[in-house]
């Protein structure tokens, strides 16, 4: 089939039999690949009220028909899950090179299920397919675990891998690729460490058949001279998305001590240009990329180095902690990547713990005799550590996220809870950006920025207002932006170099043959949007609008500092929102797509 | 007495699809965008002859000022 690998990789760990079927046709039509396909696997194949971290929970990568091809940034793939995290849908984009990889090897998307008796690693090297002994790798970081099979297999074999957190199963472990990316968000690694699997070595060498070779090269050559000739390629490669600092710490989005403020007095220092000049080694760019966005950083202090940090890590593990030293960021960030835990998590719990413990609401024995602080890194540290260990008073409290710990701990602390659904907000405070508290209140894995980033939005027509062009604007960028997760492309070269996305057009349909639109493709957003919504509503019983609301501190405590003191989104207005939400969707009161709806998108039986 | 401003990406919308202005210099860039109905916040960077500056900066004769918005995020 044109444009794909060919093969679905089913993997039964409890049995050790792997076996391949050729990609469907139907699937590649109506699903196209990435986050589709994943979501497609996911509804059908995992059991209603599985255990996400049993053995029917299914952990499931897959690339998109623009992964792995001369096109800029088709380096993305996806890993979908039941989140351990939230017991929804769980959905998390990486980039690197590991999906071209797994692409020239066949495999459009790996099925990864049971649980293995033992800790192994999945070896893929074109047709051959095995489970190897990971009993040596077992209890090592994600870095050391990549530079260690890289030297065994060579360097042109991707690795994804866990880390400690992972097979700790802390909820909100990650992967860790190419030193330095992850597939992030909602627990993807700890399902994987559930099922003993400690890594995916990948290597391929077959084609990938083209509909139109002639045409396709035309197609690339002009994504990528768009990408060269944008003005922005410069200074997005210079800086990569640390751009986005000093913006967000001037109009009081920048996350501050637990988000109780949107500017952060110390955030000068963690600025993009300062961080350049203090740290910075190199750029570095995944597959196929003009523009590369990434930094090798050298922490001097500490004698360490790590890919990054990026925006989210910078504002999640920096001044969300009140840490204004950049190469303590770093540090920090290399920690989370190498025990394998999301960093955006993971600064969201901590900020949690530590302002629960500066009211008192954990005493110096509950936080493992830390002096818990905002400003103090070296507990950060050890914080980090003894999570991703699961260690600790402390370390047992956070591995579980925070919406748990905060229920645990009670006495007012579920309301500097920074979550939604179960997930950690990422690093956008949004006491005033009524548009960016929406596409966080219905993102369909929680409180996530990248499936409708509206704040400019906000900024750009009136930050306050309560208006239904605002909700239009996220509605649109949720069908739209998660499609780059369903091609298997990265979306920074539409979204920020400013190519014109028609461009793509043509190259998808010299790859597959098939002539699609944005707007067709907007459609197949839709409906993988929608039944994202269904999963919810089938996995949790009493799932509704109660599970969109924010956390009350964006509607009951504004901040006393920085340029939105004194600023909040009324709750009456946060319920407007959400009705004028539900209603340009289809969905009722409660956020339940209607009949109407689901038959509008073909969603009334589970797709097959 | 002017300076060029290169407006990069979703900016060229508040001039009409055009990526290059010759402004008057004298003005800090706050003004300057104003001036053009780009709010200013938001524009994430302000580059002047390839350092970055902040919204407060004048103006310098010959001065090439490039401004970018972000629309993506972190």
């Amino acid at each position: 089939m044109n444009g794909y690998g060919g093969s679905i990789l089913r993997v039964d760990l409890n049995s050790g039999t792997i076996s391949r079927q050729p990609t469907p046709a139907a699937l590649a039509r109506d699903f196209v690949g990435g986050r589709g396909f994943g979501l497609y696997f996911l509804t059908r194949e995992v059991p209603v009220h599985a255990d996400p971290l049993g053995s029917e929970n299914k952990l499931i990568i897959s690339s998109g028909p623009l992964s792995g091809m001369l096109i800029p940034g088709g380096g993305k793939c996806d890993w979908t899950t039941k989140s351990p995290l939230t017991g929804g849908y769980a959905d998390a984009s990486m980039g690197g090179h590991f999906t071209a990889e797994m692409k020239y090897a066949g495999v459009d998307s790996i099925i990864l299920e049971g649980i293995s008796p033992k800790p192994v690693y999945l070896f893929i090297d074109d047709r051959k397919v095995e489970l190897r002994d990971a009993t040596s790798l077992w209890g090592k970081g994600a870095i050391d675990v990549e530079v260690s099979l890289k030297k065994q297999y060579g360097e042109e074999y991707q690795i994804a891998a866990i880390g400690p957190g992972g097979e700790n199963q802390v909820l909100y472990a990650c992967i860790n690729h190419d030193y330095g990316r992850q597939a992030g968000r909602g627990g993807v690694g700890a399902v994987m460490g559930s099922k003993l699997l400690k890594a995916i070595v990948v290597h391929g060498t077959q084609s990938i058949p083209v509909a139109d070779l002639d045409a396709y090269r035309q197609a690339g050559m002009a994504l990528y001279k768009a990408c060269k000739d944008s003005d922005g390629l410069k200074d997005w490669t210079r800086y990569g998305t640390t751009i986005v600092v000093s913006w967000c710490d001037e109009v009081g989005a920048l996350p501050t001590r637990n988000f109780s403020a949107g500017s952060f007095e110390g955030g000068k220092t963690l600025y993009g240009p300062v961080m350049r000049e203090q740290i910075v080694v190199t750029d570095k760019g995944c597959f196929g990329c003009p523009c590369p966005c990434g930094k090798y950083s050298r922490m001097k202090r500490y004698g360490t180095q790590v890919e990054g940090p990026e925006y989210e890590t910078i504002g999640m593990l920096g001044s969300n902690l009140g840490i204004s030293d950049i190469q303590d960021v770093a540090q920090a960030n290399l920690l989370c990547d190498d025990l394998g835990i999301d960093s955006i998590s993971t600064g969201g719990c901590i900020a949690w713990a530590i302002e629960c413990y500066e009211k008192g609401l954990l005493s110096k024995t509950d936080v493992d005799g830390l002096d818990l602080r905002f400003g103090n890194a070296e507990a950060v540290f050890a914080a980090i550590k003894l999570i991703a260990t699961r260690q600790g008073k402390l370390g047992v409290l956070l591995s579980e996220g925070v919406k748990r710990a905060a229920q645990k701990v009670g006495n007012g602390s579920e309301k500097f809870a920074i979550q939604i659904k179960g997930m950690e907000q990422s690093a956008y405070a949004t006491h005033n950006a009524t548009a960016m508290l929406v596409s966080y209140m219905t993102c369909d894995v929680g409180a996530h920025h990248n499936r409708a980033w509206a704040i400019t939005y906000d900024l750009q027509v009136g930050r306050d207002r309560v208006a239904p062009d605002k909700v239009a604007r996220v509605i649109w960028l949720q069908n739209f932006r998660p499609m780059f997760d369903v091609l298997g492309a990265c979306r920074l070269q539409w979204v920020e170099l400013g190519i014109d996305r028609d461009l793509y057009m043509p190259a998808l349909e010299a790859i597959t043959g098939i002539r699609r639109s944005w707007e067709d493709l907007e459609k197949v957003g839709e409906r993988i949007w929608n039944l994202a919504r269904l999963y919810w509503q089938r996995e949790i019983e009493d799932f509704g609008r109660d599970w969109d609301l924010p956390a009350p501190r964006f509607y009951e405590d504004p901040p006393t500092t920085g340029v939105t003191a004194g600023q909040i989104t009324r709750f009456e207005d946060v319920q407007r929102l959400l009705d004028m939400y539900y209603e340009q969707r289809g969905w009722d009161a409660n956020g339940a797509p209607t009949a109407e709806t689901l038959e509008r998108l073909n969603l009334t039986v589970v797709p097959n | 007495m002017t300076a060029t401003l290169r407006l990069v990406g979703p900016l060229k919308e508040y001039a009409n699809g055009r990526s290059e202005l010759v402004v008057p210099s004298g003005l800090s860039v706050r003004q300057t965008l104003v001036g053009l109905g780009i709010p200013p916040e938001v524009v994430a960077l302000v580059v002047v002859n390839e350092e970055q500056q902040n919204k407060d900066y004048i103006l310098q004769e010959q001065d090439v000022v490039r401004v970018l918005a972000v629309i993506g995020g972190g």
